[in-house]
């Protein structure tokens, strides 16, 4: 008995202590699970608390604004509402569409806020007559329009670093018809479970087990969500079970809306190069260049039956296989009385209706670089690839357009593979930056030569020598000497400069001294006073690199970049105000809330007087100096120019300007090599080939009062008439206009 | 009220008329072609640009400046040698205490306002504001 009892107790003892152990096992476990929910509720937070999604930063064009007498025809009309996400139809139904007529076009726009105001929707009709908008018609009113703003095209965006590009929808923003296939299509029992359907799962099981491999799935929403924003897509039985406990976690924290309108945005849907196009709103942009607001039920049906296999199902590499699965979308819909049979009858027989390529992903990266490198003081490179900011610019894609196919004209008639360029074009009256280039291949994502290459400039600096000069109290006509000159350097050095034709010419005119781009005359002028106030003058604009001032300065030795020459010439084209140049006009929040404003900003920097004279001293360039070879191309239009050539031809520059556009046009080689070009010879041919594929109008003088012009002899710089030979007009300062006359011959 | 404001109450298209048809009776002696042989401002101030200008006036009367700023913006970069455009420009950013920006907005507006002796008058009566405050 005694034996027995003993037996009994060790086993009870036995027993209990099995007992304890399990449930010491089972508490280890609990407490583990915990912690891991912790942690996994801890990466829940982490993702859903401030920003859930990076949205990178918009950058716009500038708004086209259209009225009467804009010299602008259909044909750029087009390529501008292509550019955009405008349709093309024959009946106008919504907005975003457009159709060609005769004599125009009819235009549908969208509503645009601006932030400073929103900008209405328009049903117009733009009459064109030549290459000019004759007349704008309100359809709706059947009045003329004075002014017809269109949205902004978008020029490009600043991606986060995981290359995802998403347009955010809010609840409100989603269609009804979306959610009722979506639902009807990947999760039926949405608003039924708490994350996770067991009866879904077990039958999705069964089903895999009889195929012998994965046929079916039994994620709900939920669970694709959490596997979308914290898992992999690695297929093992680890990664269900915490895709099932986020996915109960995420019905614990979020309501059904909120986890619905995750989905909505995060579903992986397109990839395009290196940019993954993540949730519907972008999707439908890309596919369809329509807002997800304007698509029709079979479109709608596209997009969703795109979430099985967006690679295998893309309408525009897999039409066939992606019409089935829409159709098969479609049938579930009609099963689910989303849509009737008769709609259903004529949607499976409807084409996929998608672009046939996706849209280009910054194709101006020469101009993006800039604005980001402009932007870069007010926000760093993870704010603009996350913030969903919206960037303003003065971008011209009307502008860039021509400038692209100039270059490449102008480019064409060198048999330099290995040349470069960069060309920027500015609206000198206002500092807005309209295009740029900064490779021969212009939409080639690489060094940004435009702003970056700094190189001498050569006889680019004369114009602001010349100024220097008037305001020192010489005048166009005073005598300069071409003659030869010596100066011992401060490390005893002598430099010997020459002309570029190694010529001497005798004494002439400050006027035909510039007009030739005759270096021996500007170096002597420099030398006795000249060069202290061009380093001066150089200074206020900020461009002067080195504190000590080296007389080559007056032959321009000093490197700038094609951006800062622009800057340089702003001034001059300008007379003398100062706009900074700029490729930012306005940012704005993902709200539409303005950030920041960069207003027309105009300072008056230099003599209005002194420059318009060497404005008309640079139409002397392109009338009869260096030049000249504009006045033959394009007879009877005035423009403003200065060529530069750097030594052993290393270096080829041209800045010109019309009544608007300020363009300047570098070519050279990233391995310094000789080019063998002058200014004359390369810039300027580009320079040319540019304007002419844009048109312009022809440069003027602006009025100025304090001036009188008057004919002299370019050689001896005395007053003569229009008729004698040698003649120019130039205007003088009063107390300037030459005190002799010449001999008319 | 200051002369500057007047203006923008008296502004009308038939002044402007008055005004282009002085200007074409004078003008300077030898000019080239390419020279500017009367104030364009007058002249453009018609169509889209007239239009903003007519909302940024609306504006200022209002005093939202910072809308009729962006007006008259929109208003340059149609037509940048528009002499009012500046001169309205420099009101608005005085009526924003902004003086600065207002006196550099004078200087652009009388450098194209050759003949505009209205303008010019404004224009003065405006910088002496400015300069004051």
């Amino acid at each position: 008995m005694a034996k027995n009892a003993k037996r009994k107790s060790k086993k009870q003892y036995k027993n209990s202590g099995f007992r304890r152990v399990i449930a010491a096992l089972c508490i280890a476990g609990l407490l583990v699970l915990s912690v891991y929910l912790v942690y996994l509720n801890h990466l829940i937070n982490l993702r859903f608390e401030g920003d859930t999604w990076a949205i990178p930063s918009r950058v716009y064009a500038r708004p086209l604004e259209l009225y009467t007498g804009l010299k602008l025809n259909s044909e750029a009309l087009l390529y501008e509402l292509g550019l955009s996400t405008y349709q093309r139809v024959d009946l106008l139904t919504e907005v975003g569409q457009y159709r060609i007529l005769d004599s125009g076009i009819e235009l549908r726009t969208e509503a645009f806020d601006f932030s400073d105001q929103t900008e209405p929707a328009h049903h117009a009709r733009v009459l064109f007559s030549g290459s000019k908008v004759e007349r704008i018609i309100d359809l709706e009113t059947s009045n003329n329009l004075d002014l017809l703003r269109l949205p902004p095209v978008i020029i490009g965006s600043y991606f986060p670093q995981n290359g995802e590009d998403r347009v955010l929808l809010s609840i409100d923003q989603i269609p009804q018809t979306l959610i009722k296939i979506l639902l009807a299509v990947e999760d039926k029992k949405f608003f039924k479970h708490f994350g996770i359907n067991p009866k879904s799962i077990v039958r999705a099981l069964i089903a895999n087990l009889k195929a012998g491999k994965t046929v079916q799935g039994g994620s709900t929403l939920t669970q694709q969500l959490a596997k979308n924003l914290f898992l992999t897509p690695e297929r093992s039985l680890i990664r269900k079970i915490n895709e099932a406990l986020m996915a109960l976690l995420l019905e614990l924290r979020f309501n059904k809306e909120t986890i619905l309108t995750a989905y909505v945005n995060e579903v992986f849907l397109l990839q395009q190069k290196n940019i993954a196009i993540h949730g519907f709103g972008l999707a439908s942009q890309a596919l369809f260049k329509q807002g997800i607001e304007h698509l029709t039920t079979d479109k709608l049906a596209l997009l969703v039956g795109m979430v099985k296999g967006p690679s295998r199902y893309n309408p525009i590499t897999h039409p066939e296989a992606a019409l089935k699965r829409r159709n098969l979308v479609l049938r579930v819909s009609r099963d689910h009385r989303i849509i009737d049979e008769i709609e259903y009858q004529r949607l499976i027989n409807s084409p996929l209706a998608t672009v046939n390529r996706l849209p280009r992903i910054n194709r101006f990266p020469a101009y993006l670089d800039l604005v980001k490198r402009q932007l870069n003081s007010s926000y760093s490179a993870s704010e603009l690839a996350a913030k969903g900011m919206r960037i303003f610019t003065p971008f011209d894609p009307l502008l860039q357009r021509n400038l692209e196919q100039g270059l490449e004209a102008g480019l064409s008639r060198f048999d330099q593979p290995d040349l470069q360029a960069a060309v920027v074009v500015a609206d000198y009256l206002n500092g807005d930056i309209h295009a740029l280039v900064a490779d021969r291949e212009v939409d080639f994502p690489g060094f940004n030569r435009a702003v970056l290459a700094q190189r001498p400039i050569g006889s680019l600096i004369k114009p602001l020598l010349l100024y220097s000069l008037l305001e020192d109290g010489m005048s166009l006509a005073s005598l300069v000497d071409d003659k030869p000159i010596r100066i011992r350097l401060s490390n005893s050095d002598i430099w010997q400069p020459s002309n570029f034709d190694r010529k001497l010419h005798g004494q002439m005119s400050l006027y035909q001294a510039f007009v030739r781009s005759y270096n021996l005359p500007f170096v002597h002028l420099g030398v006795n006073g000249g060069l202290e106030a061009l380093g001066r003058n150089l200074k206020s604009l900020n461009l002067l690199k080195r504190d000590v001032i080296y007389p080559s300065l007056l032959l321009g030795t000093s490197e700038m970049s094609a951006f800062e020459v622009t800057q340089l010439f702003q001034v001059i084209a300008n007379r003398g105000y100062f706009s900074p140049l700029t490729t930012i006009r306005q940012v704005g929040d993902q709200f539409n809330r303005t950030l920041k404003r960069i207003p027309i900003d105009s300072y008056k920097l230099f003599n209005q007087s002194s420059m318009l004279q060497v404005q008309r001293a640079m139409i002397g360039v392109s009338e009869e100096g260096t030049a000249k070879y504009l006045a033959q191309r394009f007879k009877g239009q005035t423009l403003a120019g200065k060529t530069g050539t750097t030594n052993n031809a290393r270096d080829s520059w041209f800045a010109g300007f019309t009544q608007r556009e300020l363009t300047v046009v570098w070519l050279g080689k990233d391995n310094n090599s000789p080019i063998n070009l002058t200014g004359s010879s390369g810039a300027l041919r580009v320079w040319a080939d540019i304007m002419q594929k844009q048109g312009f109008d022809a440069f003027k003088l602006d009025r100025d009062d304090s001036l009188e012009w008057h004919y002299i002899n370019r050689f001896n710089g005395g007053l003569t008439k229009r008729e004698c030979s040698n003649s120019v007009l130039l205007p003088f300062p009063e107390q300037l206009i030459p005190d002799h006359r010449s001999r008319c011959e | 009220m200051s002369n500057s404001i007047l203006l923008v109450n008296r502004f009308n298209p038939s002044l402007l008329i008055w005004v282009i048809l002085l200007a074409s009776c004078t003008g300077p002696g030898i000019v080239p072609d390419y020279y500017q042989s009367a104030s364009v401002s007058s002249e453009r101030s018609i169509g889209p640009v007239a239009e903003l200008h007519r909302r940024a006036i609306s504006a200022i009367g209002q005093r939202r400046f910072a809308e009729s700023v962006e007006y008259l913006q929109r208003a340059i970069k149609i037509d940048p040698r528009n002499a009012f455009s500046w001169h309205y420009l420099a009101q608005s950013y005085w009526h924003s205490q902004q003086y600065g920006r207002c006196l550099e907005m004078i200087k652009r507006s009388v450098s194209y306002s050759a003949e505009l002796d209205d303008l010019d008058r404004a224009n003065a009566a405006l910088k002496s504001q400015c300069e004051v405050t």
